[in-house]
């Protein structure tokens, strides 16, 4: 067992006590950024109970569209809801679809990928279904089936889920199929681990990286998702406050109240970009040749 | 090249079958009754079985799904609710819309996409490298429909070089087309033009470490020529393939795209018939775009194959 367990370690260049994974991480630029962009706003999410400075959901009709000022920094809405507050709010409904689509995604898509890439003869029945499912458009799938299961948070990470599985599928298939020619795994093969375990101990560790990757960006994809569908009313139902619920109270008044949709779609665009910079970082860290293998 | 055609076309159609397949079960996940979510609480008992009757939902399923695969062999997708008309009719009617919005996008994001891309591969390393894939990188971090937005405030509102919205058909007048066009095409242009930048960059520098790309430059050929022609040539080989994807990515993004500027095509008419449960209306609707994406990615497929004979002969 030892043997076959040291092979993997022979195959790359001789490492020269490699610096650890986190500290090349936080050594590469896009991902120290990334960090901290997504990590300022995600904390101004996470803290919303003790930042917003009022109740997100409470009508004040003495406050309507009141333009940026000392009292309401961001401004407010139709209803005299404080901008601001319903942004903090919001980015917690944002991140918990995202963070929810990624993990589900990650392991339903991981599943499928992995057996598709393992056994050989699952692969082409599995595959069609995926490409059946990534010729929808995923935003235009992922609005259907939320207007079909019907408004709620766990029905649009549902609805992400099955519209992002295929991406996530295809990496993980991909990973599987290149570590799967191994000489460690046909060793496992040799002194006789059953299928199962080959994949689950030996194949699967060694395919991660570019479905940890993956994920980061898929994250990133369904905080959009989620905000396009929010914005065309399939989201978490009313009066729950959503980013992209924020940005659609704000269309029809953009020429009186332009403060409404900006504030919103700009902590949109932050979480966004801080994630695809994180998985840029992580990209390079974990697998330079992966550089130009995804997205 | 024929028997690549034939074999890439077959592989096609279990693809196609799946998606009209999927495309039908859409009402199936629908929980509870579609007659009642469709005709609201007001309806009474006798509309209610008149509109089940219309769906066909009286009949058992699999009656249902071999007349839904009949209809769909006569070319016919069903009956709007709403409005009173075909679904193919309908889609038929919006589609120029649609597409034209589709393909002006590609083309906006294919040319400055390879633009910034062969510009950061050129600059490797440089402040312009950096420049551009800051831009790219932005570009698709943007959520579009707030981006077309802020588009309508600045260029519309507070500018008033161009109209908020609407649309006027190419044939009736070009130019008045061209301004309904930009804004909407321009912003959704905007997301897979990062992506079309980071795929020729990456291709560029691919190539232009090549033996071939050394030569030219040795024998004294201007650096534009070997960048334009030698070298851009063959990184534009890979980026072709990702138009097909992108398209598909583009007709995602006119949905939402119609609704912020209020363009009459096919994702304002799916995005409507999805605020108002016009079942018929969202199976064509998604039917139809998958295909389209389908054949799409068979032309790029096809193409690809006539461009690159290693395609065609070696494996895949």
């Amino acid at each position: 067992m030892a043997g076959v367990e040291a092979l993997p370690a022979a195959a790359p260049a001789p490492r020269v006590k490699a610096p650890g994974a986190l500290a090349r991480l936080l050594a590469h630029p896009s991902f120290r950024w990334g960090l901290l962009l997504f990590g300022a706003v995600a904390v101004c999410g996470l803290l919303a109970d003790w930042l917003a400075p009022y109740d997100p959901l409470r009508n004040n009709f003495r406050t309507r569209f009141q333009p940026p000022s000392e009292t309401f920094w961001f401004g407010t809405d139709r209803f005299g809801r404080d901008i601001l507050s319903r942004t903090l709010f919001g980015i917690q409904v944002s991140l918990r679809i995202g963070l929810g689509v990624a993990l589900v995604t990650a392991l339903v898509g991981g599943a499928i990928g992995a057996v598709a890439g393992f056994w050989r003869r699952a692969d082409g029945p599995i595959m069609r279904v995926m490409d059946a499912l990534m010729a929808f458009p995923a935003v235009l799938l992922a609005i259907a089936l939320a207007a079909a299961l019907g408004p709620s948070e766990l029905n649009v990470i549902v609805a992400l889920s099955i519209a992002y599985v295929p991406r996530t599928a295809r990496v993980m298939r991909a990973g599987v199929l290149v570590v799967r020619e191994f000489p460690f795994v046909e060793g496992a093969r040799a002194i006789g681990a059953s299928p199962t375990r080959v994949l689950l101990r030996h194949v699967l560790p060694n395919a991660m990286a570019p479905l940890v990757v993956q994920q980061t960006y898929v994250f990133a994809l369904a905080v959009l998702a989620e905000a396009v569908l929010s914005f065309l009313g399939v989201g978490p139902p009313p009066p729950t406050p959503t980013l992209g619920g924020v940005i659609a109270d704000g269309r029809d008044f953009i020429q009186e109240a332009p403060w409404i949709s900006i504030t919103p779609g700009v902590v949109i665009a932050l979480v966004v970009l801080g994630l695809n910079l994180m998985g840029d970082g992580l990209r390079d860290a974990l697998d330079p040749r992966l550089r130009t293998a995804i997205r | 090249m024929l028997r690549y055609a034939a074999g890439r076309l077959v592989s096609a159609l279990p693809v196609l079958l799946i998606v009209s397949l999927l495309s039908f079960g859409i009402v199936w996940i629908v929980p509870g009754d579609v007659a009642v979510e469709m005709a609201g609480p007001t309806a009474t008992a006798e509309e209610l079985a008149r509109l089940r009757e219309r769906l066909g939902l009286t009949k058992p399923w699999h009656e249902q799904l071999i007349g839904w695969y009949g209809a769909l062999l006569q070319g016919d997708l069903g009956e709007s609710i709403l409005l009173r008309q075909g679904v193919g009719a309908a889609i038929v009617e919006r589609l120029p819309v649609t597409l034209s919005l589709t393909f002006t996008a590609l083309l906006i994001a294919f040319v400055c996409g390879t633009a910034l891309g062969v510009l950061a591969a050129v600059r490797a390393g440089k402040a312009a490298d950096r420049a551009a894939m800051g831009t790219a990188l932005i570009g698709f971090s943007l959520p579009d429909f707030w981006l077309g937005l802020v588009f309508v405030y600045l260029f519309a509102v507070v500018l008033g070089w161009l109209p908020t919205g609407g649309y006027v058909p190419f044939t009736q007048d070009p130019l008045g087309w061209a301004q309904a066009m930009i804004l909407p095409a321009g912003t959704l242009a905007l997301s897979q033009m990062g992506l079309f930048a980071r795929m020729t960059r990456a291709a560029m520098l691919e190539v232009l470490r090549q033996d071939y790309v050394r030569t030219a430059r040795a024998k004294g050929m201007p650096g534009w020529i070997v960048v334009g022609k030698h070298a851009l040539r063959n990184a534009l080989i890979p980026v072709v393939t990702v138009a097909g994807i992108a398209c598909g990515v583009l007709l995602g993004g006119a949905v939402v795209i119609e609704s912020v500027f209020s363009l009459p095509g096919v994702g304002r008419l799916i995005v409507g018939a999805i605020q108002r449960r016009d079942y018929p209306v969202i199976q064509g609707g998604l039917l139809l775009t998958a295909t389209i994406f389908v054949l799409v990615n068979l032309a790029v497929d096809l193409l690809y194959a006539a461009l690159d004979p290693r395609i065609r002969h070696g494996r895949r």
